[in-house]
């Protein structure tokens, strides 16, 4: 049992939430019930009992509340009062707010019905004067991308990704069969078997620009040990605008006021990195990196002359 | 526990069947739970009432009978306490059931889920297949996204200590307005109290734990607070022209207005308003960008490039 479980007012809130629950769903199985309400079944029969004892003022059978579960179903009768599911809480709109506005953003444009629909829903949530509109949701990835990998991964299926490779600046075709999606400091990944690469890949969800279900590829083109790389170790020094430099290189506050070391199993990632800094950052080892940096400097100032 | 919790139930059920005020004497005599002396009564009445208000049901006082009118009595309107969602329809709980579904595993689950909850006891079964297969996500373990909403709903004012871009420790004390998220950042706006301004903040820049400041004071967010409209504010939108080479940048392609085929490389027109930003993004790209104008953008970025070089030479 978890501990809001255990507070009285949780609770309290639980049973209040129980019985509307339970007059509209009669003869529910009652371990269904105990998962939905996030509960153990003991739990569970000692709420119940607890409703038992509720009711109107007299607490003859006439006024409590009816209630069954002997049978492993759940049945209430007699418990009109408290029948409709109370108002949702600040938080819980609030929390319905943000989970809409990123709904009607990820529908499709040709669902503008739909789209409207859930303005509606806002509409009706935002109680006069309270939480106007100060919600706003944006997607990363277009809900659609999210579903059908998600189906792919049901059906044991494969997906025909066009991707834009980030540090190499490169869109291509792969077909990769999808491991999981993960997440990691607020973006998507789908891990999967790239056909292309025949190795462990890594795609992240933003960067997808297509996506189809193909036929799942013979075995034995997919080979599943991935490449190892040993990466390699770069120092950076921070000139000026700190914040931001810690933000592009994920570093942590205390390793960016001295010399920060940061390993990398891309060179261009580097490159593109330290360039895209502006000066305000300065690759200090290894030389041949320092190197490559002035090249790649200078070839684009002689474009401008 | 579950005494407290039956007499919390048994209150509810009392105040909301009556359809007038019941007076104190009455709750105590009628509603089972309340034992003890009368100033033992009177201390648990006070509490669950409190314990009530904080489970958000409304209490009315008022007076039960007109001609007794110092003696307070108590009611609670089922208006107030029903969820009305006036006529609603299978499609759109399934359009609520997605934005509850968003937050899975995600800081306002908890809230989300019982949100759900109290819907399906409507009693409306949620029509799923009148949707397209999509399933969008909100991912944020920030548990300060939901210290800020509860501070947002109780109008109480937030501190936390904030990395200023020089990544000084600042500690900032805001009226929060609203949250947001955008490009995978979550971003918190609201009034700072020291400032005496509106500022907006980055939910990942707050270091440690959000407080919030049980002052009471409360405040008043802006009707028709538009928390982009703040985060772009005082910058100006600008004109830029570049050529890019064939098949790359695909960022700055995306945010084309126009694109004119030059054979090798391509002729797009676009704006930006932070420069500093569109710099660095520009300077990502290597030799695949060049900026035909504005001039001052195209000074700025020789300006980088030369500064690149010294440093490194």
């Amino acid at each position: 049992m978890n501990k809001s479980a255990q507070s009285p007012l949780a609770h309290t809130a639980r049973l209040l939430d129980l019985v509307p629950y339970l007059a509209s769903h009669q003869g529910i199985e009652l371990g269904v019930l105990a998962q939905y309400f996030g509960v153990t079944q003991t739990q569970m029969i000692a709420d119940l009992t607890s409703l038992w004892m509720c009711g109107l003022p007299g607490y003859t059978h006439l006024e409590l509340m009816d209630l069954s579960f002997d049978s492993g179903f759940v049945t209430i009768h007699n418990a009109d009062t408290l029948s409709n599911p109370r108002t949702l809480s600040d938080e819980e709109t609030i929390a319905l707010l943000l989970g809409l506005d990123l709904v009607i953003k990820s529908l499709p444009d040709n669902r503008g019905d739909l789209k409207e629909r859930a303005a509606v829903l806002v509409e009706k949530l935002s109680k006069p004067g309270s939480l106007p509109a100060i919600l706003s949701a944006s997607p990363t990835v277009e809900g659609s991308v999210r579903a059908l990998i998600e189906s792919a991964l049901l059906r044991d299926g494969a997906i025909n990704l066009t991707y834009h490779s980030f540090y190499s600046d490169v869109i291509s075709n792969r077909i990769v069969i999808p491991i999981e999606i993960r997440h990691e400091a607020g973006f998507e990944y789908l891990w999967g078997m790239c056909q292309s690469a025949h190795a462990l890949r890594i795609f992240r969800l933003d960067r997808i620009q297509a996506i189809e279900i193909t036929a799942r590829p013979h075995p034995s083109l997919v080979d599943s040990t991935p490449k190892n790389q040993a990466p390699s170790s770069y120092a950076i020094r921070s000139h000026s605008r700190p914040r931001e430099v810690m933000e592009r290189f994920s570093l942590d506050r205390d390793s960016i006021l001295h010399d920060a070391s940061i390993t990398s199993y891309s060179l261009e990632w580097i490159r593109r990195s330290v360039l895209a800094s502006s000066g305000s950052v300065e690759l200090i080892s290894p030389p041949y990196m320092r190197a490559d940096i002035v090249t790649a400097a200078k070839a684009m100032l002689d474009c401008y002359k | 526990m579950s005494r407290k919790s039956e007499r919390l139930i048994n209150l509810t059920i009392a105040l909301l069947a009556t359809k007038r005020y019941l007076a104190k004497g009455e709750i105590f005599r009628s509603v089972s739970g309340y034992e003890g002396s009368d100033e033992t009564k009177e201390r648990m009445f006070e509490r669950d009432k409190d314990d009530l208000r904080n489970l958000g049901v409304r209490i009315d006082v008022g007076s039960f009978d007109p001609l007794f009118e110092d003696e307070a009595g108590y009611r609670i309107r089922p208006e107030g306490y029903s969820l009305d969602m006036g006529a609603i329809s299978g499609t759109e709980v399934a359009l609520l059931s997605l934005a509850a579904a968003a937050w899975r595993g995600a800081a306002l689950d908890g809230a989300a889920h019982s949100a759900l909850r109290k819907l399906a006891s409507m009693g409306i079964e949620s029509d799923l297949d009148s949707l397209p297969a999509i399933a969008p996500r909100l991912h944020t373990q920030h548990g300060d996204l939901q210290s800020i909403t509860t501070a947002m709903s109780k109008r109480e004012s937030i501190s936390f200590t904030y990395l200023s871009p020089d990544l000084a420790r600042e500690v900032r004390t805001i009226q929060p307005y609203a949250i947001a998220t955008r490009d995978s950042h979550w971003y918190v706006a609201g009034n700072d109290l020291d400032k005496l301004h509106l500022r907006t903040f980055r939910l990942d820049r707050i270091e440690g734990e959000i407080s919030i400041l049980k002052n009471g004071q409360g405040y008043e967010i802006p009707l028709g607070f538009d928390i982009f409209a703040s985060l772009t504010q005082q910058e100006r939108a600008n004109n830029a022209t570049l050529d890019i080479r064939k098949g790359k940048a695909e960022l700055l392609r995306k945010r084309a207005q126009t694109i004119t085929d030059k054979g090798e490389w391509d002729h797009i027109t676009l704006t930006y308003s932070n420069e500093r930003a569109f710099i660095d993004l520009l300077l990502w790209h290597g030799q695949d960008v060049l900026v035909i104008e504005p001039p001052t953008l195209r000074d700025s970025i020789i300006l980088c490039l030369q500064e690149i070089v010294a440093l490194h030479e």
